[in-house]
């Protein structure tokens, strides 16, 4: 009897549609998120790649002949990628210095040290621009003083800088797998005699090799993206990423800034798959004991000399890079008038655009948290076919440099039926998706920490799909999403990449505004707004430790917003 | 097996060591003979592994000596001393194979090519592993990691061997297989061994000598017999397996018929007494192991020895059967071996209770705290 009613409550009426929705509710889930990120992920880039190949009379390869003919463009990519090695080769160099002087140097340095390594995390990556040219640029604190003819604008200039904003990039990475590296295979060599730096070469480094060789790709991909560096210090020296924005603003031409594009984004796109195949690949195992904190070998001098030399020297310029930008904040013009003015930390227009940033960051924010979070859900949990492909795209942005997304969006999105440039939401959007990779990787994170059993436990109390992800799902993954929301919130806000392809007049975001005072050579401006975004970021990451705190949940701290 | 009057190889002397206002070793002193295995016992926590960490030269201690073979090595790093630490995970270098962890130690120690070769080989056949040479770590199971690990630590013949912990990685059976197979190669060698387990059976097993470790302090130091049959105080006797404690008075000592007596709230017991510093009037406690305890089915005539009670449980576990046995007030446990042989128990038989004359005596005042043996 009892069966009978069950069986007719199912077939007819509202129930049914339930039933419907509940048995494919996740699935649908997936299929609305894939469509997402197709539409605001990968459409763009598409977009891009359709440009560079479509010319008046349609298909035509002439832009690409134009790169590779011109000896210019040569050039630019040239410098690209050479910087991107340079770059690459200094940050895992000085990277591993501090991140084994963290791990395994005296007690007393470790927490010195890593301080000082992530300090450049809290600055957007251009501060360095920015201080440099403080320093050195043509009226410069060091220049003025001690009379040095050293160009800053060039090709030196933008390592330099570069290099100090990817360091916590590289540290951090590196840090990661030094401590996941079983201290008692170092103190293995150390008991049958070897030296510390025997130590170092026969066992250390080799078996950080797949932790070397991830932090290098990332790197790498970071370096070649940047774009604020590039523009504010490469002066005459032609990089990809800078003249993609002279390409598309100043000559407007879209079919060369595409190629441009698509220029940059080979090196990533290859990174990328490299990066995921050697993240499935082979990682060296150990077997698991009680974990042991590393007690501090005794370094000979020989092997800490070097060690001490490279992290106290960048140390102290990450140190004197902060310092000048907050000492020009507040100075009329810092090294030719040192009067104390609060002009610049006051100009209205500045701080319009810290105002829009934090409007567009929070929007940014709350629909990236959102999209995140679900997609964990989505990926963990849903058992369709080409599950692993969305992770794939939703981990991707990551990996896309912001210049071209710019464009990307530009072309997707300037003309109807999917007219969004000159609003608000374009600014959000862009960086969302760029960013959804840490979102969805502390969602995923989440997930693995609870057992699939809790949400069965509901369902066997008779609780629907949509009731059991309501209220326990939802709940359990509320953290995830809040890191999820900060990280994008914060990157969001130091992002220009992108962003500056986007804005529009009379709705300045504070990164656009920064770069345009330290192209204009309004110093004291670009410090007093580079200061407030430092405080900014500071507040969130405040609350981005009290929150893994609480929730026990490990948000992992990926640098690199360019 | 042991000349007892043999110098000892390394001395420990006094070692003390805090980590911030944690007193973990509070003094320890430890004598081991050559080609003695001793084994450091206790519960989590209870300074083992740091002792053993002191030794290898990882830990610094605070103060304290180490002595091996008459010099001071207690300052040296662990590359400069004649220790070879063999860690709880083997600690084996996952980007190399076999051979070329064999060799690790021995390269550094610039032995010649073919010397390696030869050594490496005669490694992998004292732990039967010849053939595997050119096998990556990650290609062996866990005995065959074991077994690595354990030649590895060989190597270039050290002085002494500190095993952490080497067999809790393994399955049960697997276990005893390693087990008595490092007590074979280390008898075999005749190789200086300090082994850290918390596993007291283990212990019990390989050792030559025992320290019992807990809170910091040694709490006692003997051989498995001695540990087990004539504990110092009732922690030991505790944690080298269940023990029913029952306090008792003496009341008359005679050591020459084995016929002493003593009272208990259950009735006299006439017990042998081989502990000398034990005076009529003391207060004691009996340390009686469930498996020196037969019982019978009652049949309500007083005896010597013997108490009434009424069994509450009957495990049958195949090779024993753990009773408990209610004597009004308290219950005591009882195993009892081959009990397919047995006369058949049931829940709520009245049974006699026979206290063995062998028991170990307790002062009562012993509380746990420090004995040198």
């Amino acid at each position: 009897m009892a069966r009978a009613i069950t069986y007719d409550s199912r077939l007819y009426g509202w129930t049914r549609v339930k039933e419907f929705i509940n048995a494919r509710f996740i699935n649908m889930l997936a299929a609305f998120l894939f469509l997402l990120l197709a539409f605001f992920l990968v459409y763009p880039i598409i977009a891009v790649l359709i440009k560079s190949f479509q010319g008046p009379e349609g298909f035509t390869l002439s832009y690409y002949k134009h790169f590779f003919t011109h000896a210019y463009f040569f050039q630019s990519l040239y410098n690209t990628l050479l910087l991107g090695l340079i770059n690459t080769f200094l940050c895992l160099v000085i990277g591993f210095c501090f991140a084994y002087m963290t791990t395994r140097g005296p007690m007393a340095l470790r927490k010195p040290l890593k301080l000082i390594a992530m300090v450049p995390l809290i600055a957007p990556p251009y501060l360095f621009a920015v201080s440099l040219i403080i320093l050195f640029g043509r009226v410069g604190l060091i220049t003025n003083t001690f009379n040095v003819d050293w160009e800053i604008y060039g090709f030196d200039g933008v390592v330099i800088a570069q290099t100090l904003a990817f360091i916590p990039l590289a540290f951090l990475m590196l840090e990661n797998t030094i401590k996941s590296l079983n201290p008692n295979l170092e103190e293995s060599a150390y008991d049958m005699g070897a030296t510390e730096g025997r130590i170092i070469r026969t066992i250390t480094i080799p078996l950080l090799t797949p932790g070397l060789l991830k932090a290098a790709l990332l790197v790498f991909v970071m370096t070649i993206a940047e774009f604020g560096n590039a523009a504010v210090l490469g002066g005459r020296t032609p990089f990809l990423a800078p003249d993609t924005y002279t390409m598309i603003t100043g000559e407007a031409d879209f079919h060369m800034g595409s190629v441009l594009s698509i220029m940059l984004i080979i090196p990533c796109i290859i990174i990328f798959f490299v990066h995921n195949y050697l993240i499935s690949g082979k990682k060296f195992t150990t077997i698991e004991g009680k974990p042991i904190a590393s007690e501090p070998r005794k370094m000979s001098l020989l092997v800490k000399l070097p060690f001490i030399a490279v992290t106290f020297i960048s140390g102290f310029v990450i140190f004197v890079c902060f310092a000048v930008v907050i000492v020009a904040a507040f100075v009329k013009i810092l090294g030719v008038r040192n009067e104390f003015i609060l002009a610049h930390m006051l100009d209205f227009r500045h701080n319009m655009a810290i105002y829009n940033s934090i409007k567009v960051s929070f929007i940014a924010a709350l629909i990236g948290g959102s999209i995140g979070t679900l997609l964990a859900y989505v990926i963990v949990r849903g058992k369709f076919f080409g599950r692993t492909f969305i992770e794939m795209v939703a981990l991707s942005g990551f990996a896309l440099p912001g210049t071209v997304i710019g464009v990307g969006y530009l072309l997707a999105f300037s003309a109807p039926p999917f007219k969004l440039t000159g609003g608000i939401l374009i600014l959000a959007l862009n960086c969302v998706f760029r960013f959804l990779a840490v979102g969805v990787e502390a969602g995923i994170a989440k997930l693995h920490q609870i057992n699939i059993e809790i949400e069965e436990a509901s369902s066997d109390m008779g609780a629907s799909f949509i009731a059991t992800f309501s209220r326990i799902v939802l709940p359990i993954m509320f953290p995830a999403f809040v890191a999820g929301f900060i990280y994008t919130f914060m990157t969001t806000m130091v992002s220009l990449s992108a962003v500056v392809f986007l804005v529009s007049p009379g709705y300045e975001l504070a990164a656009v505004s920064i770069f345009n005072a330290a192209v204009y050579g309004k110093i004291g401006l670009a410090s007093a707004t580079t200061l407030k975004m430092i405080v900014i970021v500071i507040l969130c990451m405040i609350t981005l430790s009290v929150l893994s705190r609480f929730t026990k949940l490990d948000i992992e701290h990926k640098g690199g917003a360019a | 097996m042991m000349d007892a009057n043999q110098k000892p190889m390394l001395i420990i002397k006094d070692i003390r060591k805090a980590f911030g206002a944690n007193e973990v070793l509070k003094g320890i002193s430890i004598d081991v003979k050559k080609g003695e295995l001793v084994t450091f016992v206790g519960p989590s926590g209870c300074g083992k592994t740091t002792l053993l960490r002191i030794i290898g030269g990882f830990t610094e201690h605070d103060s304290g000596e180490i002595i091996l073979e008459g010099q001071s090595i207690g300052h040296l790093p662990p590359n400069l001393r004649d220790t070879r630490i063999c860690f709880q995970n083997y600690a084996l270098f996952p980007h190399m194979t076999v051979a070329g962890n064999l060799a690790y130690c021995l390269k550094i120690q610039k032995w010649k090519k073919d010397k390696i070769k030869e050594r490496v080989e005669g490694l992998l056949k004292l732990v039967q592993l010849e053939g595997m040479g050119e096998r990556m770590i990650d290609k062996l199971s866990g005995g065959q990691q074991q077994r690595v690990a354990f030649a590895r630590a060989l190597a270039a013949a050290p002085k002494v061997l500190l095993l952490d912990e080497p067999l809790s990685n393994l399955d049960a059976n697997l276990r005893l297989l390693m087990r008595d197979e490092i007590r074979r190669l280390q008898t075999e060698l005749h190789i200086t061994t300090v082994f850290v387990t918390h596993d007291q059976f283990e212990a019990m097993a390989i050792s030559d000598k025992i320290v019992v470790l807990s809170d910091g302090i040694i709490q006692q130091v003997g051989s498995p017999v001695e540990i087990y049959d004539h504990p110092v105080n009732e922690f030991i006797a505790n944690f080298v397996g269940y023990v029913n404690f029952l306090d008792a008075t003496i009341d008359t000592i005679d050591t020459e018929t084995c016929g002493s007596k003593v009272s208990t709230k259950y009735g006299k017991f006439k017990i042998t007494i081989e502990q000398n510093d034990i005076k009529t009037g003391d207060e004691v406690v009996l340390v009686i192991r469930p498996e020196t305890i037969s019982i019978s089915l009652s049949n309500e005539t007083a005896e010597q020895n013997v108490l009434c009670g009424t069994l509450t449980r009957y495990m049958y576990t195949g090779s024993l059967a753990k009773c408990s046995v209610n004597l009004g007030d308290r219950e005591i446990i009882i195993d009892l071996y081959n009990p397919r042989d047995r006369a058949n128990f049931s829940k709520g038989d009245k049974v006699d209770v026979t206290i063995p004359r062998n028991v170990h005596l307790l002062k009562k005042e012993t509380s746990p705290g420090q004995k040198s043996d």
